[in-house]
């Protein structure tokens, strides 16, 4: 690095450069770079520290989004946490759902990559196929299947229909037996494409060498799979499974679309209830943004106690493995 | 010796299982497809004929009237505008604030520096869902921008950097520090150094990055959703189709909302088909390095 501050290497007809120019070239940007990094300080400020103060705020608070009507009420919130059956409902609701959407969407996304991964003709357009459904919005997909799954009309059961597989339309998001299926049906087609793709990309790092002396030794496809991709693709399975889990306690907004937590409170996920306490405009709900506030710290708490479970689950398997 | 992947030679066997495991992905293929295919086809289809469900995925009378009132009395034009602006509004602050918060972060050492990139990282994990959106709801209020779409633009952006930054601040990691040295010396400044060599170097990067940032602004729901409660006219796409769900029994406008979600899912769609490989290097990007 020293050669650009030798002064001989500069071109002649340019004044001589200062001893100090090196010094000089680092203060130098100081405002520069202290003015570009304002904006995303700025943002970072606004919309995730400010929030998260104002939720810390408002948790010993009652308040239902008119100011003069804010008044303290101590542990007030907490102690309706403890006995609130509708949350904690809601709270075994989404662990239900979690774990359904888990048993589906990562041996699902897992067996297609390691189909694409055969090389296959069209590999690549099948690829973006199934990665499609990730692109659209989940409101939007939300709306798709409430056609889908309508009782009267929709496709789903006229299909069955006519292949004679049921007698009369199922309720599929008015019954409260059927209505998680169509939950987890739903984003499941809209989530499996994004882990699919981490497992494929997982893969590509697997060296061919590796399955060509496999085939040598006359294994099939299945010994393949549990003797040799599996275990490869161990680290990427574990980052896959950590983001699905953390994805799946998160999900909302199609649900929102697609069932509104019912019928009744049969699909309402945590999220979901504290959407409705915070912004709901329903009749039965009064708006109780404090108690909100407390419940949304309870279910980020909820959401990172599973998280360091799951990591330490993980590691005791790393170790025994 | 590394044997070329054109001389593996399949077995007769082989070739069977091979065209069996064609077969499940094709089978695969149509069952994700489908739900897109049957919302674009339906809306195409008469009211009467959505009304009356049945099995049939092709319209028996394909008309085009549902687009010509969907977007005439059932305000989507607007809606399709609003939904550009916010794209686009989204998609051009998130491009500039990253680069230039990914170049600062890649280059310039200074006291606090881990601090700012600790509480950047602690954000994307902790998440308190939708509650965060009522102070900045209130904000908005009381700074009177809510009359326009600028809040949910500027908040959708400020949400979503952290990714992108750290997607710029790797992709500057890889461009050799001399580059600078050299742009320096020749008499650029430090901004200068970034808006003719660094921004220049970093188009795939940034190209990923235009593609996801908009893709976020096009698909925002909650949000905009919160922002628009009662200002229809500010609604984009996916706050506009909702409501005309949730508004009345719902059963009377099916064609409309056909009409509607497929107006919301074309555009992106299209730019999924032309740009996929942003898409998907963009997610496996964010995911080694974020």
């Amino acid at each position: 690095m020293t050669k650009y501050v030798n002064p001989q290497l500069a071109p002649t007809n340019r004044p001589p450069r200062p001893v100090n120019k090196k010094m000089r070239l680092k203060e130098s940007g100081s405002l520069a770079s202290a003015l570009m990094l304002a904006p995303s300080i700025f943002f970072l400020l606004v919309c995730s520290v400010y929030p998260f103060i104002w939720i810390f705020r408002y948790v010993t608070y009652n308040y239902d989004g008119i100011p003069a009507h804010t008044r303290y009420t101590g542990l007030r919130n907490f102690t309706t946490m403890m006995a609130d059956t509708k949350f904690w409902q809601s709270v075994g609701t989404t662990f239900e759902y979690a774990l359904w959407k888990l048993l589906f969407i990562i041996p699902i996304a897992l067996v297609v990559a390691v189909l694409l991964n055969q090389k296959l003709r069209g590999s690549g357009f099948f690829r973006g196929v199934y990665f499609m459904p990730t692109v659209i919005s989940s409101s939007i997909s939300g709306m798709i299947f409430t056609f889908i799954f309508a009782t009267g009309n929709g496709i789903i059961n006229g299909i069955m229909q006519n292949l004679g597989l049921m007698n009369q339309p199922v309720g599929w998001l008015t019954d409260t037996s059927v209505v998680m299926a169509a939950v987890i049906i739903m984003s499941v087609w809209a989530g499996f494409g994004n882990y699919m793709l981490y497992f494929v990309t997982g893969m590509t790092s697997i060296s061919e060498d590796v399955y060509e002396s496999s085939r040598i030794d006359g294994a099939n496809g299945v010994q393949t799979f549990f003797k040799i991709t599996l275990p490869m693709l161990a680290p990427v399975l574990k980052v896959v499974l950590m983001l699905a889990i953390t994805g799946a306690f998160k999900d909302y907004e199609a649900i929102m679309v697609l069932t509104n937590g019912g019928p009744g409170t049969r699909t309402n996920v945590m999220f979901l209830y504290i959407y409705n306490l915070i912004f709901g405009t329903g009749a039965n709900s009064a708006r109780q943004i404090g108690y909100g506030a407390l419940l949304s710290l309870a279910a980020a708490v909820i959401v990172g106690a599973v998280t360091i479970i799951y990591n330490l689950v993980a590691k005791k398997l790393d170790d025994v493995v | 010796m590394a044997k070329n992947k054109a001389q593996i030679v399949y077995s007769p066997s082989q070739k069977v299982m091979r065209f069996f495991l064609w077969l499940l992905l094709a089978i695969m293929a149509v069952v994700v497809v489908f739900p897109v295919l049957y919302i674009i086809l339906g809306s195409f289809k008469a009211n009467q004929e959505l009304l009356l469900g049945g099995a049939n995925i092709f319209p028996r009378n394909w008309i085009i009237q549902n687009y010509i009132d969907a977007w005439n009395q059932a305000n989507f034009a607007v809606y399709t505008k609003n939904s550009l602006f916010l794209s686009v509004g989204v998609m051009v602050i998130s491009l500039i604030i990253a680069s230039m918060a990914g170049y600062v972060f890649s280059r310039k050492h200074f006291p606090g520096k881990e601090i700012i990139y600790g509480v950047f990282t602690a954000f994307m994990f902790i998440n308190v869902g939708s509650v965060s959106l009522r102070p900045l709801y209130e904000l908005a209020t009381q700074m009177k921008i809510n009359t326009s779409l600028w809040p949910v633009i500027l908040f959708s952006a400020g949400g979503g950097q952290a990714t992108y930054i750290f997607l710029c601040r790797g992709y500057v990691n890889s461009v050799p520090k001399e580059l600078d040295e050299a742009a320096r010396i020749d008499g650029c400044s430090f901004f200068q150094t970034y808006s003719r060599i660094i921004i220049p170097m970093l188009k795939p990067v940034l190209a990923t990055i235009a593609i996801l940032s908009f893709r976020q602004g096009w698909n925002e729901y909650i949000m905009p959703r919160v922002f628009t409660m009662t200002n229809d006219s500010l609604r984009p796409l996916t706050v506009g189709v909702n409501m005309l769900k949730n508004a009345g029994d719902g059963a009377a406008a099916w064609n409309i909302m056909f009409a509607g979600a497929t107006i919301a899912i074309i555009p992106i769609l299209v730019v999924f088909i032309c740009f996929s490989r942003y898409f998907m290097g963009g997610l496996t990007a964010g995911a080694v390095k974020g």
